[in-house]
């Protein structure tokens, strides 16, 4: 998408000359908004118009420019984007730019540039090659020259879905009472077409996702193909990990039922092993795990990032304990991601809500509405809410996606 | 109907230097010359017809190097004791505004200049019809100079498309009668000028592309008398029937050129505003 503000001026309304240019917009395609129109009250008086205009892209833009510069409309140029030049490491610059999830082009020097990496709540750098990124406070080093002030910032705002996609029937962001199935299906068609497309999917796993006994549905994804990389912290490899080596999850057996004895230390002595064998790829390398969707992840290189906290046990080798570490390792992870997916986890889908960009085509499952709603209120607005029980949504998608099991 | 409140006196220079030497528009072609002696005294048949409807007209001395001089209606906009001077946009003919503007600055008038770099062509893209100035753009003239002469002459201004680039200047396709009728070549004009048209002149007299491809609009009007570089037996009655009488005068040496009676001519009695 390109965009532009341009001014027209003179005896535009009564000459007709506004009625064409903004039908020689829409004949190009593009759209238009008026900013404002200051118009002359007498007939000698002339008007005034600043028209924002939309293209798909910059070659239209340009060419519309051109046709519509003859009808005397002229683009309104802006000012550049100030930066300052940081002089402290990890410290952005008194009145910085905190970004959107949204995105954005950044005008420097004359010129728009597109952030590549829209992010929310960072700081936006320019590249020495001139190029824009957001940049995560920690992130800053000295001598980074970052954006302050609104000025010669845009923000895109969110493009309503066109055509047939779940947000069509879909008057709520959130959902409890929907036929599911009919959701679900729809949910798969979006997938189905973003991997034809060349998108790739992101699963973001709370544990409960084991708890319901969906593990193996998740796995099967996994295998499928489906999912290209994988977010959870601790707790569900662990019991993933649990479920799959002694057949319980927090003790209680995914077969029966049941409190099995001892089970309250299973998943302890099996985050031990796996510290015994120094990562989950060398248990999996070992035959120590044989199954679930750890097992499947190493065996079909997927990536996946555990981020720990702080009342993690063990915590498996693999886990980033260091949460600012972890959340590096999840944003340099995201690029190729067009679809996420949430399930039943509250912490890691707000952390991963933060640093979506809102192009992300993201869906949020869990039983408990405030956690759709709470991540709604920390700004992910792309995300599609469904209200239901996540080893339901899970069986149902692979079942939708895969071959039967 | 009330006759024009203008018309009465102009400005023309003799032909000493005219010739077709360049070529910026599709009637001119190096190879078709003109004869000196001809346009000398198709020039002069103008003057005289002018000024046997009853107009005065004053000359300017032409100038070597500049060939169009004689085509006065382009040297600017003239606005009672006002005069802004045209800025051309091709370069063979920039070098007719220091005579233009020296010649209005020495009647006295208030010289002021276009802003910015925005090309206006004179009175061959602007004519005043009624309350407004209608103006021309495109091939000649930029749109975004017509806020400026508005801005400059207190005029409200219709803008006009003009879309043909053989009837490349306003007054090609466009020649006021009185208050209510005004010749228009369809041909020149895009459909929003059409629009305005229907909004601005009650009784417009539509060319037809031949007619209009003959310059018929390119005319001079003087109350009730039309001096015409020709006139095709359907307009001429139209015209005579509106009461209109009809002087043809050929100016067919100036049309190697593209330019006709109206050409000719820069009306110096125009109050704008």
């Amino acid at each position: 998408m390109a965009k532009e503000i341009v001014q027209v001026e003179g005896h535009i309304i009564d000459s007709l000359i506004l009625a064409k240019v903004l039908d020689l917009i829409l004949a190009a395609g593009a759209d238009y908004q008026m900013l404002d129109v200051d118009i002359g009250r007498t007939n000698v008086d002339a008007s005034k118009a600043r028209i924002e205009i939309e293209a798909v892209d910059a070659e239209v833009m340009t060419a519309l420019l051109e046709e519509l510069h003859v009808h005397g409309v002229n683009r309104v140029d802006g000012a550049d984007a100030q930066t300052v030049v940081t002089d402290r490491a990890g410290v952005l610059p008194v009145g910085f730019y905190s970004t959107t999830n949204l995105p954005t082009s950044v005008r420097v020097d004359g010129q728009w540039q597109e952030v590549q990496n829209p992010e929310m709540d960072c700081g936006l750098v320019v590249l020495p090659d001139g190029g824009l990124r957001t940049i995560p406070m920690h992130r800053v080093s000295v001598g980074d020259r970052i954006v302050v002030g609104r000025d010669g910032v845009r923000v895109q705002t969110p493009e309503r879905p066109r055509g047939t996609s779940p947000f069509e029937f879909m008057n709520s962001d959130v959902s409890s009472e929907k036929p599911k199935t009919l959701l679900i299906a729809q949910v798969a068609e979006r997938v189905r077409r973003s991997r034809a497309d060349g998108g790739k999917l992101l699963a973001v796993c709370g544990p409960a996702v084991i708890h319901t006994g969906a593990g193996p549905d998740i796995a099967r994804l996994v295998r499928g193909g489906w999912i290209n990389l994988l977010f959870a912290g601790n707790g569900f490899a662990t019991h993933d990990l649990e479920s799959n080596v002694l057949g319980t999850s927090l003790g209680v057996s995914l077969q029966e039922g049941s409190p099995t004895e001892g089970g309250h230390a299973n998943h302890l002595r099996v985050i031990n092993e796996i510290r015994r064998h120094g990562s989950i790829a060398a248990a999996v390398e070992a035959g120590y795990v044989t199954g679930g969707v750890m097992y499947e992840c190493v065996q079909r290189g997927v990536p996946f990032v555990l981020g720990g906290s702080v009342r993690d046990d063990g915590p498996l080798p693999d886990v980033l304990s260091d949460v600012v570490a972890a959340a590096d390792a999840m944003r340099a992870a995201l690029p190729g991601i067009t679809t996420a997916l949430m399930l039943a986890s509250t912490l890691h889908a707000i952390a991963t809500g933060n640093i979506l960009p809102a192009s992300v085509e993201s869906y949020c499952v869990d039983i408990n509405q405030a956690v759709v709603t709470k991540l709604a209120d920390r700004g992910s607005h792309q995300v599609l809410g469904i209200v239901t029980d996540v080893g339901l949504f899970i069986r149902q998608l692979a079942d939708q996606l895969c071959e039967p099991a | 109907m009330t006759e024009l409140a203008w018309g009465r006196r102009y400005l023309m220079c003799p032909p000493k230097f005219f010739g077709v030497l360049y070529e910026i528009n599709p009637w001119m072609h190096t190879s078709v010359s003109a004869d000196p002696d001809e346009a000398r005294e198709q020039w002069d048949g103008l003057v005289a017809a002018l000024r046997a409807a009853g107009a005065a007209v004053e000359v300017m001395d032409a100038e070597p190097d500049v060939p169009d001089l004689v085509f006065t209606a382009n040297a600017g906009i003239v606005n009672g004791r006002q005069f802004v001077p045209a800025r051309f946009r091709h370069p063979q003919r920039q070098g007719e505004t220091v005579y233009d503007v020296a010649w209005f600055a020495a009647k006295g008038y208030t010289v002021d200049d276009l802003p910015g770099d925005a090309h206006h062509e004179g009175a061959g893209d602007a004519l005043p019809f009624g309350s407004v100035l209608v103006s021309g753009y495109r091939t000649r003239s930029d749109a975004v100079s017509h806020a400026d002469l508005s801005r400059l002459t207190g005029a409200a201004v219709r803008s006009v498309e003009l879309v043909d680039e053989r009837l490349y200047h306003l007054d090609l396709t466009f020649c006021p009668l009185d208050d209510r009728r005004a010749i228009v070549a369809p041909l020149g004009w895009d459909r929003y000028g059409l629009k305005l048209l229907e909004l601005l002149v009650p009784q417009p007299l539509l060319l037809t592309d031949d007619e209009a491809l003959a310059f018929c609009a390119n005319s001079v009007v003087i109350g009730t008398t039309i001096v015409m570089p020709t006139c095709p037996p359907r307009v001429g009655r139209q015209l005579e029937a509106w009461g209109f009488d009809i002087v043809e005068c050929p100016v067919g040496e100036f049309l190697k050129a593209g330019g006709g009676c109206r050409c000719l001519t820069l009306a110096l009695d125009v109050t704008l505003g």
